[in-house]
């Protein structure tokens, strides 16, 4: 029959030690800060900036989910590169399609 | 075993049983490839059919033979699937599943259900096509522009769509399952630079899937959505943006090209190689290539967009970008003719379609160089030379890789030899079958022969008669593997483990190879083509 | 069933080897994930850029309050469910499987809350091509606002819907040890998925809930 390959059998591997208690609670809290956040600034005049502060502040929460809750952090590296992967190539996507948008004449409502 | 007696050679996956019931439930990457087979093959005469009609009509100027309406749905017909259900699955799906594993040294791939699952729903996606098809067919191209395809067309767009829809997710499985696969489950000694070229091309390939098909998917659901509803983000007269679904159409589409290259180059990586008995040239230069062919090859979608009111900003750097992808796809065949030099070369089967693959990705290639250039695109836009670029690339490329591929790896997967003779004969029948088909086609476009037409000014029938003439003996060298391939699994003889005098995990096993591939996991010692100097 | 008997498929060597490629494969499919909402978010990227005021305007008609709460239970949820991962790592069974009803919990109380949202618009006549009662100069880019809406949010409570099924299936099977502290891959396959339909409603509560609130 097939034996296994000539490198040694390893045992059940569970992943990245867990992350303590302490660090997940601080997370969440951090999160529920940041969406506190994030609601107030969006009652705020800032003209162009209320955007910016709600996109960055849930490209912080996604890290903050993606390293602690997902354990990208301490995981196995590349596990970070296909995630980044992902968002890398919707960038791509995003940027290239809204730089024709940005730069053709614009297409004019029909109403 | 107590005793020393030599073991019996071990059952090979053909004999693993009989039914059709364990070849409908089996988890054998081995068999999966040859469901695949069965598959693509059965879509690929479908879709030529479609081809020969096309090419029927096309030989008069007037539009006698069919409607124009029956020509629309005949050539949209073609391109769905030609493009969806053969090209896209047919050599990853089928020589991929087959030889990934075994190049490697793994037993089988990552998740073998979900490998089973993927031909399910190619299956599936399949037969949407052909209700499709039985209903009446549609109309649209094979590029579902809107909003033609959500306002006007009053054809069967919503069963097309579900079934490439749906065939979509098998490539993305299919694609997950590679990568895992290379990750995980390489032999001992098998380092990323010792993987053979068609490995890496696989590997590739599999990130273009995994990244680019989920786009098709959604653009497809919200193409669904506009025409079942009639609400949506693409109807100019909703306000919507027709060229926004054009950029993610191409998003995945033009990477889809890339899915159908990529593959055929990794096998005539192995063919060349093989028949000219040497090393490869440059192998790190290759697997730079085939990363940056896979990498750049989604920066450039726009190229399809010259004249469809992009910003003129944006075809400019698409363009730029577009002529930067001719650099990995040239020292690809840099490396191919170096490898030739000085090689022990044989002209067999295999060798004859990989060079065939050689001189018509080039002439493929240079074209598209014409139409990565926006000045001339203008004029060239939705002319026969674009249609003849894409053949010479995804018809005298893919179909010609996957052809040497299926032959070069019969033995192993079949455990037979064919007819040699015949096997030269049909490859050089369509090398100029095909030449006399598209190259005509080149001509016209450059005269101005507008594509999708069903009619055509008189001064163009030569060239088009030339051309319906060249895809008849096209069409015949496409029949013959069938025949003599098909004569050798009954009457051909028996195939040794290693027919060729090849190098490679997978001719160190039985041919057709057993159940789990290798009786004891092999360990590598040396990179790939390791062939006498 | 019980983890220590959990039997190592033919095509892997050893659990390890196992592991990372369920994990890796796991990890390869979020990619594709993040990309079928991607395109979404592209759409709505290309089209607020068109429509800058009515996409405020149909922002200001969402229920704010009420999407924050949505957001707060996604995020409390996922924090749950990275606990009990965590527990069965530590060898609990009882606590971890009580988290993960609290995750299941948690999802269904979302889709419920979205329904409540959804009646509301119904009411308000704001479903495009079913019951669509705006009027004024933003009503027909409020459309394309409600569409993209109506797309996102549907496609993402689907997700939120398989995830609440694979978490009840995950709570009923780690109650029966199925899982143990060496054992429990398809719990953390479980959990990856259920933070990254977390992180999709982080993007979309800016994008639908938040736009054009000031003033």
């Amino acid at each position: 029959m097939n034996t296994p390959a000539a490198r040694p059998q390893r045992s059940h591997g569970s992943g990245p030690r867990p992350p303590s208690l302490g660090g997940n609670l601080w997370t969440l809290l951090a999160l529920l800060v940041l969406l506190g956040l994030s609601a107030g600034s969006a009652l705020l005049e800032l003209g162009v900036f209320n955007t910016v502060a709600n996109l960055g502040i849930a490209v912080a929460k996604a890290l903050l989910v993606l390293t602690i809750f997902m354990r990208l952090k301490t995981d196995n590296a590349l596990l970070r590169i296909v995630a980044s992967a992902g968002f890398a190539w919707l960038a791509v996507m995003i940027a290239l399609a809204l730089a024709d948008v940005l730069t053709r004449a614009p297409l004019l409502a029909p109403w | 075993m107590s005793t020393v007696e030599r073991p019996a050679p071990p059952r090979s996956y053909l004999e693993e049983g009989f039914g059709l019931r364990s070849w409908l439930t089996t988890h054998d990457h081995k068999r999966i490839a040859i469901l695949y087979g069965i598959g693509i093959t059965a879509f690929f005469f479908l879709g030529g059919l479609a081809a020969a009609l096309v090419r029927l009509e096309l030989v008069t100027p007037a539009g006698d033979l069919v409607s124009a309406e029956t020509y629309n749905k005949a050539f949209t017909f073609h391109g769905v699937v030609m493009v969806w259900f053969f090209l896209i699955p047919s050599i990853p799906a089928t020589l991929g599943n087959f030889l990934l594993p075994l190049m490697i040294g793994a037993r089988d791939v990552a998740f073998p259900r979900l490998n089973l699952f993927s031909w399910y729903l190619y299956i599936v996606g399949g037969l949407f096509t052909l209700a499709c098809l039985l209903l009446g067919g549609i109309d649209t191209g094979w590029t579902f522009y809107t909003p033609f395809s959500t306002m006007f067309s009053n054809s069967h767009v919503m069963l097309a769509v579900v079934g490439v829809f749906i065939v979509g997710f098998s490539s993305i499985f299919t694609g997950l399952n590679f990568i895992v696969t290379v990750h995980t489950l390489r032999a001992p000694g098998m380092t990323w630079m010792r993987l053979p070229l068609f490995v890496w091309a696989m590997y590739a390939v599999a990130l273009v899937m995994i990244l680019a098909t989920p786009v098709l998917a959604m653009t497809l659901s919200l193409i669904a959505l506009e025409r079942l509803f009639g609400v949506g983000i693409f109807d100019p007269a909703l306000g919507g943006d027709p060229v926004l679904f054009q950029h993610f159409f191409w998003f995945y589409s033009h990477p889809a090209v890339y899915i159908m290259i990529l593959p055929a180059m990794g096998v005539v990586s192995e063919l060349i190689t093989h028949g000219a008995r040497r090393r490869i040239f440059g192998y790190q230069f290759m697997v730079w290539a085939i990363i940056g062919i896979a990498v750049v090859g989604f920066l450039v979608w726009g190229h399809h967009m010259f004249v469809a009111g992009q910003s003129m900003y944006a075809s400019i750097v698409f363009s730029i970008l577009s002529f930067i992808i001719a650099v990995p796809s040239a020292i690809k065949v840099f490396n191919w003719t170096a490898t030739l030099y000085k090689g022990d070369i044989s002209f067999d089967a295999p060798m004859l379609y990989a060079l065939g693959f050689v001189g018509l990705f080039m002439l493929g290639g240079l074209t598209g160089l014409f139409l990565a250039a926006t000045a001339l695109d203008v004029n060239l836009t939705d002319t026969y030379f674009v249609v003849a670029h894409f053949h010479y690339i995804m018809v005298g490329g893919a179909v010609m890789a996957y052809l040497g591929g299926v032959h070069y790896w019969w033995p192993k997967i079949t455990g037979r030899l064919y007819s040699e003779a015949w096997a030269r004969f049909a490859a050089i029948l369509m090398f100029f079958g095909f030449n006399l088909t598209f190259f005509p086609q080149y001509i016209l476009g450059w005269e101005g022969m507008p594509r999708r037409y069903h009619e055509y000014l008189p001064q163009y029938q030569v060239w088009n008669v030339l051309s319906s003439a060249g895809a008849t003996i096209l069409g015949v060298s496409y029949l013959l593997p069938l025949l003599y391939l098909g004569w050798s699994l009954r009457r051909g003889a028996r195939a040794g483990a290693n027919p060729w005098d090849a190098t490679g995990l997978e001719w160190q096993t039985p041919s057709p190879p057993p159940l789990h591939n290798f009786a004891q996991t092999p360990t590598v010692t040396e990179g790939p083509y390791a062939y006498r100097q | 069933m019980n983890a220590r008997l959990h039997p190592v498929p033919e095509q892997f060597d050893d659990p390890v080897q196992q592991r990372e490629a369920a994990t890796l494969g796991m990890w390869a499919f979020l990619a594709t994930e993040i990309l079928f909402f991607g395109v979404l978010f592209a759409g709505y990227t290309l089209c607020r850029v068109r429509f800058p005021d009515a996409f405020a305007a149909g922002s200001r008609h969402t229920d704010m309050l009420l999407g924050t709460i949505e957001t707060a239970v996604l995020l409390t949820s996922s924090c749950a469910v990275a606990l009990s991962v965590r527990e069965v790592q530590l060898g609990g069974r009882q606590l971890a499987t009580a988290l993960l009803g609290i995750t299941a919990a948690l999802g269904a109380s979302f889709l419920v809350m979205h329904g409540f949202e959804y009646y509301a618009e119904y009411r308000e006549g704001l479903i495009p091509a079913v019951h669509w009662t705006q009027q004024g100069v933003y009503a027909k880019g409020m459309e394309i606002f409600y569409c993209l809406y109506y797309f996102i949010t549907l496609f993402h409570s689907l997700h939120v819907s398989i995830g609440v099924v694979l978490l009840i299936v995950m709570a009923w099977r780690t109650w029966h040890r199925a899982y143990d502290a060496r054992y429990h891959t398809p719990l953390e396959l479980t959990a990856l998925y259920w933070h990254l339909v977390d992180i999709v409603w982080i993007f979309v509560y800016p994008l639908i809930y938040l736009v054009g609130r000031a003033g």
